[in-house]
């Protein structure tokens, strides 16, 4: 009887998730058959009410990128490319089609950051937030277990050589877990949505324009003023754009 | 060591007296008596019967003639215990000018004497004759076919030839020249370097290598021994030899200038002095100069060279011709005539000649139905001939035949420019019947080419595009699976922490108190008395008669236990009356609460030794005034 109870408990519990699963899956099935048949524009649509469901599956924001493609609009199919590598960062089918569609701009922005940025970038953008904080967790876990159980045994030495390569490992996974906090939270990217953007030297229309960009371009908002943001380029060049320029690679 | 003494002492006695006892001798030669102007004499000076130490002679100033010393050569033998030794020095005398002249003595320094040579005479008669001052070419330069190996042109252009750079010395000069100034994309174009020199001269090498841009470049390997001859310019004679020669092939028509470089070459100063090394240690580029004469050394810049390289007409260019200059052959043959589906036959083409070998590239073999197609192996073999730079490039084609029947494999065709016939020439070569019988055998690599990725297809991209949407949902498991992890290892990781802190806390008390026992027991006597005092509620709590008399046991066992740990007391060795003074010492001799602590002894003392049961309330009040003296004792020691 406690049994039975228990079981009609959990099944109460999950009944609306594994509802709303299923009218997930049905949208996205609807979704993939607009784009099969060529309806891209209600294809991005559901996919975008799925995105609003579910805002953190890598797939949606993937095919939602495609769908952009195929209608055009680069921009929006660069941002949500780069949405989805957040969430699936070693994809390699949206790494692939994330750099042919940044082939079809308009714009090219030489990137002269020094080897040592760009490797770095290359290092964190290859595992999830989470996954980082999971690894320096499981270290520090393994770290602790060691420290206690030196005190449970009583003896030896705590600075053994297996906690020092522990210790210096669990330095590592802090150190790498700080540097993926910093550029997923600190460094804001964002994607250029206009088709012609212009970039001034102040945080005003009648500030002297800097340069002008084209949709597409991934820039970093280093400064917010009002309806402004100071963006930074891959090639140094930095500046100010309007808000509503640009959209923040967040999900 | 006396072996080795004896057998010195023993050679010198043998050979010091046979080498000392030959009279010392000099004399001179002329090898003609009778020349005219511009022709070279030959001086010789031999001194016999004595060969160390000597100098060579320096001859006086001779009006009428050009003279230069060309080295010396020696000779030592001993026969039957005598020896026989000479020297001779050689000078070259060219007259100017045509009269009867008399060669005044040469003086020989041979240890302390000086000896003298006789007089010479020497007839130079007018009539035609060269010159002084009239360039004159070698006559070894002459112009051949370039087909054969000594056939490339070799004419120095005459007002080139000759000429030092202003401000240098001109008794030595290095001339760069090359075959043709005119000449057709890729072909070939000797670049010589031909040193003329007075001295006694020794090639160095190259001090700055010359830029040779838009040129492919061999090298022809040069003999140690580099051969010289003799040549007359500028009214001097010289002696002339070809040090490097290098085979240029311009990649690109246009006007070109070939900066030559910087050769190093060393000359030997004005003989000074000759020794016993000099002797056995002729050793001169040219001349017999000596290992340890002094050097002087001397950067030769040769002038720059102006040329034009044609394009390759246009006209009457074949299809298959791909960029071949030069003159070439070709042969071909198959490895077999009758194979079966699926196995391979080899098409060996050779190609040979004249021109830049390394350059040719495979004939272009004729699309074949039926048959599939590889490149198997290309080698090439350069010949380097005197100067001319060629060899034999070999391309093997390997086909599959897919069908059964008759089939051929259809000529190949191999274009090449001629330059010397300023036209192009096609091979071919011969079509090959290939006989294909049945097999059942699937097609496969063949095991020859099996392994080697270069005969495999490449996969080619064919265009781009985007890769299709994913169509499938990802489980929702692994999602929270990785946030169930997450929240568990934060968690563990905090409940660990707290936990190491805890036995690390505990670990340092514990050390502390291995070393002070007294405080040990100070700060663990609350303790210790909290579990006491569960203890007796529990005692008290019970009615039974045996329990009271153990209740008050122990409670006066608690009490001294807790007044002895406090102050660091012998638990066993302790009276009451020490309980007693250690309190009236801390609380204060009138203190009420010290009554209070009698009161409990008493109610002990009365438990033990009273007849009759004791009231529960005693046991409150005991167990009261325990908790208040813990309680006093605590306040007190904080």
């Amino acid at each position: 009887m406690k049994r039975l109870a228990l079981f009609l408990m959990i099944a109460l519990w999950l009944a609306p998730a594994v509802c709303a699963g299923a009218e997930t899956a049905k949208i996205f099935q609807e979704a993939n058959a607009g784009y099969r048949t060529g309806d891209y524009a209600k294809a991005a649509e559901l996919y975008e009410s799925l995105i609003a469901q579910e805002p953190h599956v890598a797939v949606f924001y993937y095919d939602l990128a495609n769908t952009y493609v195929r209608l055009g609009k680069l921009s929006r199919a660069i941002l949500n490319y780069e949405k989805s590598l957040r969430l699936d960062p070693r994809n390699g089918d949206i790494r692939e089609n994330l750099r042919y569609t940044r082939g079809l701009l308009e714009y090219r922005v030489e990137d002269t950051r020094n080897w040592y940025l760009k490797a770095t970038e290359v290092v964190l953008k290859y595992a999830t937030e989470r996954e980082v904080y999971v690894v320096a967790l499981a270290v520090l876990f393994v770290f602790l277990a060691g420290g206690i159980l030196f005190f449970l045994n009583g003896r030896g030495v705590f600075w053994n050589p297996w906690q020092r390569f522990v210790f210096i490992v669990l330095l590592l996974a802090v150190l790498v877990a700080f540097g993926k906090h910093v550029q997923s939270n600190v460094i804001r990217d964002a994607i250029v949505m206009q088709k012609e953007c212009e970039a001034h030297y102040g945080p005003s229309e009648h500030d002297q324009v800097a340069f002008r960009m084209g949709e597409g371009i991934k820039v970093f908002v280093m400064d917010r003023r009002e309806d402004w943001s100071r963006v930074l380029l891959t090639n140094g060049e930095s500046g100010w754009v309007k808000d509503s320029d640009i959209a923040e690679v967040k999900v | 060591m006396k072996k080795i003494l004896c057998a010195a002492l023993i050679i010198w006695g043998v050979f010091a007296p046979a080498l000392q006892a030959e009279e010392v001798r000099v004399s001179a030669s002329l090898d003609k008596r009778s020349v005219q102007p511009g022709e070279e004499v030959r001086l010789s000076i031999r001194v016999t019967g004595q060969s160390m130490n000597l100098q060579a002679p320096r001859l006086s100033q001779l009006d009428g003639f050009e003279t230069y010393y060309t080295g010396r050569a020696s000779h030592i033998s001993v026969i039957n215990g005598v020896s026989s030794s000479n020297v001779e020095f050689s000078y070259t005398l060219i007259p100017q000018r045509a009269g009867r002249f008399t060669l005044s003595p040469v003086e020989v320094q041979v240890g302390q004497n000086i000896l003298r040579t006789e007089p010479l005479e020497i007839e130079v008669s007018g009539g035609q004759s060269q010159m002084p001052g009239a360039p004159q070419a070698s006559p070894q330069r002459v112009t051949t076919q370039p087909s054969r190996p000594s056939s490339v042109p070799q004419t120095i252009p005459q007002d080139e030839a000759f000429t030092a750079s202003p401000g240098t010395d001109d008794n030595i000069f290095v001339q760069a020249w090359v075959d043709r100034k005119t000449l057709y994309q890729n072909e070939q174009m000797l670049l010589t370097y031909s040193l003329y020199t007075r001295y006694d001269t020794r090639y160095e090498g190259f001090d700055k290598e010359p830029e040779t841009s838009g040129f492919w470049i061999e090298e022809f390997p040069m003999d140690r021994d580099v051969p010289r001859e003799t040549v007359r310019a500028n009214g001097k004679r010289y002696v002339k030899a070809d040090v490097k020669k290098l085979a240029l092939f311009p990649t690109a028509p246009g006007n070109y200038t070939i900066q030559p470089g910087t050769l190093k070459v060393s000359i030997r100063e004005e003989p000074q002095g000759s020794n016993a090394f000099d002797e056995f240690f002729s050793d001169s580029f040219f001349t017999g100069g000596s290992f340890f004469a002094r050097r002087q050394n001397r950067l030769l810049a040769p002038p720059p060279i102006q040329l034009v390289v044609k394009p390759l007409p246009e006209n009457g260019k074949p299809e298959s011709f791909q960029g071949a200059v030069g003159n070439f052959r070709l042969s071909a043959a198959v490895d077999k005539e009758k194979v079966k589906q699926n196995e391979p036959v080899t098409l060996k083409m050779v190609i040979e000649g004249e021109g830049n070998i390394e350059t040719i590239t495979r004939p272009k073999v004729p699309a074949l139905t039926g048959f599939k197609t590889y490149d198997a192996d290309t080698n090439s073999k350069l010949f380097q001939t005197e100067n001319v730079i060629g060899g034999t490039k070999s391309f093997e084609v390997v086909f599959i035949p897919k069908e059964e029947g008759s089939s051929f494999i259809p000529p190949v065709e191999f274009s090449f420019f001629d330059p010397r016939q300023e036209k192009y020439v096609t091979l071919r070569t011969p079509n090959f019947p290939i006989q294909v019988e049945h097999s059942e055998q699937n097609f496969q690599m063949p095991q020859e080419l099996a392994g080697n990725a270069i005969f495999q297809k490449q996969v080619k991209s064919e265009g781009k595009g985007i890769r299709y949407i994913d169509e499938k949902i990802p489980e929702a498991f692994p999602g929270h699976a990785a946030d169930g992890v997450y929240a568990i290892l934060l968690w563990g990781d905090l409940l660990l922490f707290v936990l190491l802190l805890v036995l690390w806390m505990k670990d340092r008390q514990d050390r502390l108190f291995s070393k002070d026992q007294a405080l040990r027991r100070r700060k663990t006597a609350r303790a210790t008395a909290s579990v006491n005092m569960s203890r007796l509620k529990k005692l008290a709590h019970s009615s039974k008669e045996e329990d009271a008399a153990a209740f008050f046991v122990e409670l006066e066992k608690a009490m001294i236990q807790y007044i002895t740990d406090k102050w660091n007391l012998s638990t066993y060795g302790v009276t009451r009356q020490d309980l007693e003074e250690t309190l009236a010492v801390h609380f204060g001799a009138d203190d009420a609460h010290l009554k209070d602590v009698f009161e409990l002894y008493r109610l002990c003392d009365e438990s033990r030794f009273g007849k009759g049961s004791i009231p529960q309330a005693s046991k409150k009040i005991g167990l009261k005034i325990f908790q208040d003296t813990v309680n006093r004792i605590e306040r007190m020691r904080k």
